[in-house]
């Protein structure tokens, strides 16, 4: 049971690592790793509200009736979203202002909702937790990774510290948006490369775990028996 | 049935539990946050007014301040700090402005610009410490006159802005207003209706004259001075009556332009006096404009001067007719102030005038006309008919 827990924890962070593996969450990666600090920080709010509304929402799995689970869910999690924003605004201005929109858009971040609508809803509240926490981690993990390659070679520092020899051959491509989807691409084939053969398969976070499935039934029922292609079993924003 | 109000309670209910979360947590965040504000925005005022030690924010009525004030925080040892936006060519720039209780700049800083500051970024620490005299006597910056003019008067509003704060009288109306103004007090039968007059005769000692639209009669400018005279009367001032009565009896005949041979293609009309003064219309190559006679090759327009001179060549008055310079550049030549610095002026000294910078085409159009002037005047007054 505890090692049932532990890979619980553990699977967010490589073999269902949200960003590269699960291709959720892709506007908010794109936008905030161009620098590690913000990177860092919208990894540790996602962090906070995935936790907070797994938890919730875990608790609550019985109560919520199934016809209107996905506006309970948005309720709880776009409750949590400001709460955290407010939070941020009120003890770290700076990361305020440095993710911008970007903080409140938490709220429709995929991840979230993909979590809370594959997990939480079916699962106990302390596998949520940690659940919340590792698909979190893998996130911030995710940004961070990803911020760190693009500011240190895109813009010659880290974490706004100057790195002076860098400064010459600093690729600034790497910090604009065409950049970044280099950056993200060459990590989702790093990433398929080390988990070749350990990756997810379709069924397991496909048509079954879509929040559409309980309306959409169409495929599911045949579900193909050999491994999708990577190209066709990965979607979300 | 039942299931939808089952439905509907469970997410009223969780509405209800996020919403009193949500108030929990504002009712902590929300004050560390309006302090947070309160900080950032004293940070700004400080940076203008180091030494102050705490800001409010004062209403005011727009109409008693300078229209460039857009916010004004008293501080408590007595100054003030503005935040102001320019009007005008260079419009648009956020500069923020302290005046201690002395009535001296404390500090000034541009917030925003519509442009890239180059030099004009540190341009306001030359105003710190100083006074109104002060101010006035800072030099533009050469190569952004406009951007640092805009900038120095941006800096005396708020001097004058602190002054009338502090219970003082400030004259903020523009010399166009002070004129309107004088005229109106000199002569309230012209309905506030006035139009510069055209000179076309010698007359001595007179600045400058005005008739009221409404034909109620003229006013004449000595230095500082208005003296009315009521059409059909006459003034008690001895120079302004003997104005009054050349100007009276002055009468202006066509030239026929085509008796002359020789005349510069940029005469538009030519008119003698009974007194045997010229006026002259005359062009002259406006900004775009590559070559004066010939070839016009591209999309600039002439610049047409009205010029009275005196048949030994003297010029009486000059007016600008007609031009289409650049706004805020080349049209700054269409003002008063500068076409009027060629009256008094002959053919040996009329290019010693002060140019206006950034506006060299359009001088030398203005030069350019008056040129021509005196070649026309030296073939219509030859009698070459």
């Amino acid at each position: 049971m505890k090692n049932n827990n532990l890979s619980v924890l553990l699977k967010g962070l490589i073999k269902e690592n949200p960003v590269f593996v699960l291709i959720l969450g892709t506007c908010p990666t794109l936008a905030t790793t161009t620098n590690v600090a913000g990177a860092f920080g919208m990894g540790i709010a996602a962090l906070a509200v995935l936790v907070c509304s797994n938890i919730l929402i875990s608790l609550l799995r019985k109560i919520i009736p199934d016809s209107v689970r996905i506006p309970c869910y948005i309720v709880v999690i776009a409750g949590f979203v400001t709460i955290v924003t407010m939070v941020v605004h009120a003890f770290f201005p700076a990361l305020y202002e440095m993710l911008g929109v970007y903080l409140p858009l938490i709220t429709v971040n995929c991840i979230i909702l993909g979590r809370a609508e594959m997990f939480a809803g079916k699962n106990t509240v302390g596998k949520s937790a940690l659940d919340g926490i590792g698909m979190g981690l893998g996130f911030t993990l995710a940004l961070l990774v990803m911020s760190t390659i693009r500011e240190v070679l895109g813009a010659a520092s880290f974490a706004g510290i100057a790195i002076p020899f860098l400064e010459p051959y600093k690729i600034e491509f790497l910090t604009k948006a065409p950049g970044g989807m280099l950056v993200y691409g060459c990590l989702i084939a790093l990433v398929y490369v080390i988990t070749k053969g350990k990756a997810p398969k379709k069924h397991s976070f496909s048509c079954a775990t879509c929040p559409s499935a309980a309306n959409c039934r169409v495929g599911c029922a045949e579900a193909p028996a050999e491994a999708p292609s990577a190209e066709t079993e990965k979607g979300g924003v | 049935m039942k299931k939808s109000v089952l439905s509907t309670v469970a997410l009223v209910g969780i509405c209800a539990v996020m919403a009193i979360l949500l108030a929990l947590t504002n009712f902590i965040t929300a004050p560390i946050i309006e302090k947070n504000q309160e900080a950032a925005a004293n940070q700004a005022l400080l940076e203008v007014m180091p030494n102050g030690t705490g800001f409010e924010k004062v209403e005011f009525d727009a109409a008693t301040l300078p229209k460039t004030i857009t916010d004004v925080y008293k501080e408590k040892s007595g100054g003030y700090v503005f935040k102001l936006k320019t009007a005008g060519y260079d419009s648009g720039f956020i500069i923020m402005c302290g005046v201690n209780a002395d009535g001296t700049v404390s500090g000034a800083v541009c917030l925003e610009a519509n442009e890239t500051l180059g030099k004009e970024k540190t341009y306001g620490n030359e105003f710190v410490g100083k006074n109104m005299a002060g101010v006035e006597a800072t030099d533009t910056i050469s190569g952004a006159t406009k951007t640092t003019t805009a900038y120095k008067n941006a800096i005396k509003d708020s001097l004058n802005a602190a002054i009338i704060l502090g219970g003082g009288t400030v004259d903020l109306r523009t010399d166009e207003e002070i004129l309107q103004d004088n005229l109106n007090a000199a002569l309230p039968a012209g309905d506030g209706k006035f139009t510069k007059l055209f000179i076309v005769e010698v007359i001595d000692g007179i600045d400058a004259v005005y008739t009221a639209d409404n034909g109620a009669g003229y006013v004449y400018v000595i230095g500082d001075e208005f003296f009315p005279v009521k059409t059909g009367e006459t003034s008690s001032n001895e120079t302004v009556a003997a104005a009054h009565a050349i100007l009276i009896a002055s009468s202006v005949e066509d030239i026929d332009l085509s008796a002359y041979e020789g005349l510069p293609k940029r005469l538009v009309s030519a008119k003698k006096t009974a007194t045997g003064n010229y006026v002259l219309e005359v062009e002259g190559a406006g900004f775009g404009i590559m070559n004066d006679d010939e070839y016009i090759h591209s999309s600039g327009e002439y610049i047409k001067v009205r010029v009275s001179i005196t048949p030994d060549g003297k010029i009486i008055d000059t007016l600008t007719v007609y031009q289409a310079e650049s706004e805020g550049i080349g049209d700054a030549c269409a003002k008063e102030s500068f076409y009027g610095q060629f009256d008094g002026k002959t053919e040996s000294n009329f290019r010693e005038i002060d140019a206006i910078s950034g506006a060299t085409y359009t001088t030398n159009g203005y030069l350019k006309a008056i040129e021509n002037a005196f070649a026309a005047l030296k073939i219509l007054k030859g009698g070459n008919e």
